[in-house]
């Protein structure tokens, strides 16, 4: 069994390298920088709904308020950087420190909460941080803060028109947190939080620290969320609360995961791969009228493939294995 | 300048607006309590329930206090359709089934949100008469609009209606039974799907009724349900899920909450006050004022 | 199996650039065609103002591209005669009012499409985002009606506005406060109310800042949630502090929720100054009826410039043909873009991007050849000009008219 077991988490790496390789040489072939774009942001998806897996898919503790990690993490790098020139590299840092720490205060109380109390409290916790930072005239109310281009830079981790620094940046945070996944599944938190998934009250009889492995799930989870939040601030180099913190990037963090396979270690890059290509192509070719049939198709997309295919994507090729003993 | 009076017209547009976010909530608290299922398009039936007024305005020219009803039985059939066509599939779903019914419902309100920017195109609507329309109540100072008089004492009624459907009817007790154990009302010959299809429907009948009234001072748009529905959530969850008339109590606080942090706080953060009652309310009660 | 699934998804993405680059290539088939890009909204709680830009836009081409006997440049004449006659034709993209999604649009337009200039995109966030891609590719852009002050400070070289900022926009009101006081109807104190936007954050600003030069007393500073559920509360504050001038920054929800609001709590200003936005709009008025008369708006144009300049009154009637409205302060100032970027894609003579940008910064277009009560359209290195004049209306009837400044108006303001 145990053999079994390492062969197959063996072929997950083996799989993930090629996976890897190919997502390195596929800008070699693509010099759209629409497409590029397109690419740059599949991947930051991957990794944000990776990164949002580790806390609803694996720790069962479904979060729609991580856009307040997102937004943490684009506002520290940015007002560090903007503010007392710190480099963005130490930002990204920071931010994501910081975010982990901010996860650990309100995860205190709101661990205590069960399924959609818990869901709304982080949705209402986005909220009043989108509120705060429409008002907090330090960093710019609405009108936001714009990050100086002045040339490419690797220094300032700011380029003027290619994407493809930002590609491979976004490629090693996915990456990364595929491999922090990957490790935690067959750690000994990777079971806790199973556990507190399946059954938390079993959980706790057996000894399961249920608290803590939520407060941990909570913390890893938020890091790389702010990550890439600092990613996506240089990306664009400008942020205002309304393009980093609103609602919809907590769903877009979460759909991902959800159309790939909730839980599961290739879900939210199957989905990224399927819903942010899908999400960006609707928009440019077929928003242009403003009848809404972006709309209608991309929800309709949404729906069936939440309906036909509960456990995700990835369900079609995998078939549904037990989780390891 | 707070006198008094400026006290008590505070308090009054909050309780008036805290009924209607009570009946707006209403429906989503039915779903929730009976099967468990959040609806994330609920803010896009408000919105179809305001479309379908202001349509049948144009098309009849009566008022929407009048249309009420109609509107309500239109939603009826709209929500029992939804179930019967989407939610169902959803039910089936044997893993993560929270987060199917979360995304099924959240395509759906994209896909209403598209219908409607495509039937109704994305200008703004509005009623430009009617007959609370503009009308306001004037009590020893404080100022009562009519039409949010009329949200008010509409959502009374409805929260009485459903008390007596609940309690006294076939209906109502097949409703709760189902509620309390969906398996074992298969025995004694409940159909449990023609249940959930009426209680859809009458979630949506409730919101209805909402969103007629609510087209009398408000403005239509296919985005309008947003704003609403985030209060609807926060206002279902601090009643407590499953407790209709917690939601009703819930609403009540929200509204006045809301009129008090206005005050106190910036207009701008006015909805921090609703949040922060929320987050101490589950701090202190994890499962709301009335969840069980 | 991730390897086939990312290769399926590449194939598809590779098949969507193919589309993409496909339309221009059979265009160009039928003629020369000079394209330029169009960034707006077209879907979302703005969708309805990218969709009356694309009118605006379409009503200019047929103006520019057929014959028309108007004074405006290129009327007369089909197509762009130093380009022998090639045809301006616009294509749009959907921004989604996300600074991110527009500034991919706009890689999207100049890369795929080849436009060779771009014009947007009435958010003030997007226009930061977009009009930087544009730089970084150089190629023009053209701020149609975004008015946030900051856009033409940041040194960009292929950036241009025709249009009044918000400063000068405020400019203008203080200007007729100051006029009321010379009439010996000094205003005393105001009340400032804005949304949580650029948009708002900007406007009331300056607002604040100039009622403290000039000694008006602000009463009220009231920043709101846009797009609240509820503004009782917010306008018992204005009713409290009861200001002579009420000043609304507010789109059009806003703007409707905020007069439906006030008539219902029993609260009529002496006098309201709008921020245009959603006061342009006469959907507001559609919704508030009788309410609506003696509201004043700032606005860059207004229809009874008809009386003075019989090209206005031809041009709303083209665009009503095509949309069913008559033209308003955004629709008139995307038409007028799109006549200053014509006239300077012509005068470019290669429909080049950079020499279109020499072009446009050369620019000296008299005012009397657009259909704006603007003294001319000239840049300054910035890209902003300087020379168009903000106007109020006042609202009479079913119709705004012009009632300040004195050269343009055609009724006097009434004030109590």
């Amino acid at each position: 069994m145990a053999s079994a077991f390492e062969l197959r988490r063996r072929n997950q790496l083996i799989i993930a390298a090629a996976v890897v390789a190919v997502m390195i040489a596929l800008p070699l072939g693509i010099k759209d920088v629409y497409i590029q774009n397109i690419l740059v942001l599949t991947v930051m998806y991957a990794a944000l709904s990776q990164s949002w897996n580790i806390l609803s898919g694996y720790c069962g503790q479904i979060s729609l308020g991580h856009a307040l990690y997102f937004g943490i993490g684009a506002y520290a790098s940015t007002l560090l950087f903007v503010k007392f020139g710190i480099i963005p590299w130490f930002g990204m840092a920071a931010g994501g420190i910081f975010a982990a720490a901010i996860a650990l205060i309100v995860g205190w109380p709101c661990f205590r909460l069960g399924g959609h109390y818990f869901t709304i409290a982080t949705i209402v916790l986005a909220e009043i941080g989108l509120i705060l930072f429409l008002n907090w005239s330090y960093a710019g109310e609405a009108s936001g803060l714009q990050i100086p281009v002045s040339g490419d830079s690797w220094t300032t981790f700011t380029f003027l028109r290619s994407k493809l620094p930002y590609y491979y940046f976004a490629l090693g945070l996915a990456a990364v947190v595929w491999l922090v996944t990957y490790f935690i599944e067959d750690s000994k938190w990777g079971y806790y939080w199973r556990a507190v998934r399946e059954n938390t009250l079993a959980a706790q009889s057996l000894g399961v620290q249920v608290f803590r492995s939520k407060m941990a799930a909570a913390a890893v989870s938020a890091f790389f969320t702010a990550i890439g939040g600092s990613f996506y601030a240089q990306f664009v180099s400008y942020i205002d609360p309304d393009s980093v913190m609103v609602f919809q990037f907590s769903l877009l963090m979460a759909l991902p995961a959800v159309i790939g396979g909730i839980g599961t270690l290739w879900g939210p890059a199957v989905g990224a791969a399927i819903l942010i290509p899908l999400t960006e192509l609707t928009r440019s070719y077929m928003g242009g009228g403003g009848k809404g049939f972006d709309l209608i198709f991309y929800g309709a997309v949404i729906m069936i493939i939440a309906l036909a295919r509960p456990e995700g994507l990835l369900s079609l090729v995998t078939r549904t294995r037990p989780a390891p003993p | 300048m707070l006198t008094a009076e400026n006290i008590s017209q505070i308090l009054m547009s909050g309780l008036l607006m805290g009924l209607i976010y009570a009946l707006i909530a209403a429906g989503l608290s039915l779903i929730f309590g009976l099967m468990d299922v959040v609806n994330f398009a609920h803010g896009e039936f408000l919105m179809t329930a305001m479309y379908a007024t202001f349509g049948l305005v144009v098309v009849l020219s009566l008022d929407p206090l009048i249309l009420s009803p109609i509107v309500a039985a239109i939603m009826f059939v709209v929500g029992a359709f939804c179930y019967r066509g989407i939610i169902v599939h959803a039910m089936r779903a044997r893993t993560n089934v929270g987060m199917v019914q979360v995304f099924a419902t959240f395509g759906l309100a994209i896909v209403i949100r598209g219908l409607a920017q495509f039937a109704f195109t994305p200008d703004y609507r509005s009623i430009p008469k009617s007959w609370l329309g503009g009308q306001t109540l004037s009590l020893f100072g404080v100022y009562m609009p009519a039409p949010q008089l009329a949200g008010a004492l509409a959502s009374l009624l409805a929260f009485g209606a459903l008390w007596l459907l609940m309690k006294k009817t076939d209906f109502g007790r097949a409703l709760e039974a189902t509620r309390e154990d969906a398996g074992a009302v298969g025995l004694v010959g409940i159909d449990r799907n023609r249940v959930f299809a009426m209680g859809w429907g009458l979630g949506a009948a409730l919101v209805g009724l909402a969103g007629a009234i609510l087209s009398i001072f408000y403005y239509i748009h296919p985005d309008v349900g947003g704003p609403f529905a985030l209060i609807a959530y926060v206002t279902v969850a601090l009643g407590g899920f499953g407790s209709v008339f917690g939601a009703l109590a819930a609403g009540v606080i929200v509204g006045i909450v809301e009129a008090i942090s206005a005050t106190v706080l910036q207009p701008s953060m006015k909805a921090i006050g609703i949040y922060a009652v929320y987050l101490l309310v589950v701090f202190l009660r994890p499962r709301g004022l009335f969840g069980h | 199996m991730k390897t086939k699934i990312t290769r399926r998804e590449a194939g598809a993405l590779v098949g969507g650039a193919v589309a993409g680059a496909f339309a221009p290539g059979l265009a160009q088939a039928q003629g020369k065609q000079i394209v330029i890009g169009g960034l707006y909204p077209l879907s979302g709680a703005n969708a309805q103002i990218g969709v009356d830009a694309k009118h605006a836009y379409d009503t200019a081409l047929d103006v520019i591209n057929n014959k028309h006997d108007l004074d405006l440049p290129l009327a007369k004449t089909e197509g762009l005669p130093n380009l022998s006659g090639a045809k301006l034709a616009m294509t749009f993209a959907d921004h989604q009012s996300d600074p991110q999604k527009g500034r991919a649009e706009a890689e999207r337009l100049i890369t795929q499409d080849k436009v060779v200039a771009l014009i947007g995109t009435y958010q003030s966030a997007v226009a930061n985002t977009a009009s930087v891609a544009a730089e970084r590719y150089s190629i023009p852009f053209l701020g149609a009606d975004t008015s946030s002050p900051s856009l033409h400070r940041r040194g960009l070289k292929f950036f241009f506005r025709a249009a009044p900022h918000d400063e000068m926009f405020t400019q203008t009101m203080f200007d007729f406060f100051d006029d009321l006081k010379k009439k010996g109807k000094p205003v005393q104190s105001i009340a400032l109310f804005y949304e949580d936007t650029i948009f708002g954050a900007d406007s009331a600003n300056v607002q604040r800042k100039l009622a403290g030069e000039k000694g008006i007393k602000v009463v009220a500073d009231i920043k709101y949630r846009s797009n609240s559920p509820s503004l009782t509360a917010e306008v018992q504050q204005l009713k409290a502090a009861n200001a002579q001038v009420l000043m609304p920054s507010s789109y059009t929800t806003d703007a409707i929720l905020l007069m439906k609001t006030m008539a219902e709590l029993g609260y009529k200003p002496p006098a309201i100054l709008a921020q245009d936005a959603g006061f342009s709009e006469q959907t507001l008025f559609n919704a508030i009826g009788a309410q609506g008369e003696g509201v004043m708006t700032r606005s860059t144009f207004s229809l009874d410039l008809a009386q003075k300049k019989p090209s206005v009154g031809k041009v709303n009637e083209l665009f009503k043909a095509r949309s069913g409205k008559d033209l308003n302060d955004l629709t008139a100032r995307q038409f007028t873009a799109a006549m200053i970027m014509a006239d300077a894609i012509n005068r470019s003579k290669t429909g080049e991007p950079q020499a279109i940008r020499d072009a446009l910064a050369a620019t000296d277009l008299p005012g009397d050849q657009t259909i704006m009560p603007w003294r001319r359209v000239k840049f300054d290195e910035n890209g902003q000009n300087n020379d168009c004049t903000p106007v109020l209306l006042q609202r009479r009837g079913d119709k705004y008219v012009t009632v300040f400044p004195a050269e343009y108006a055609v009724a006097d303001v009434v004030w109590s």
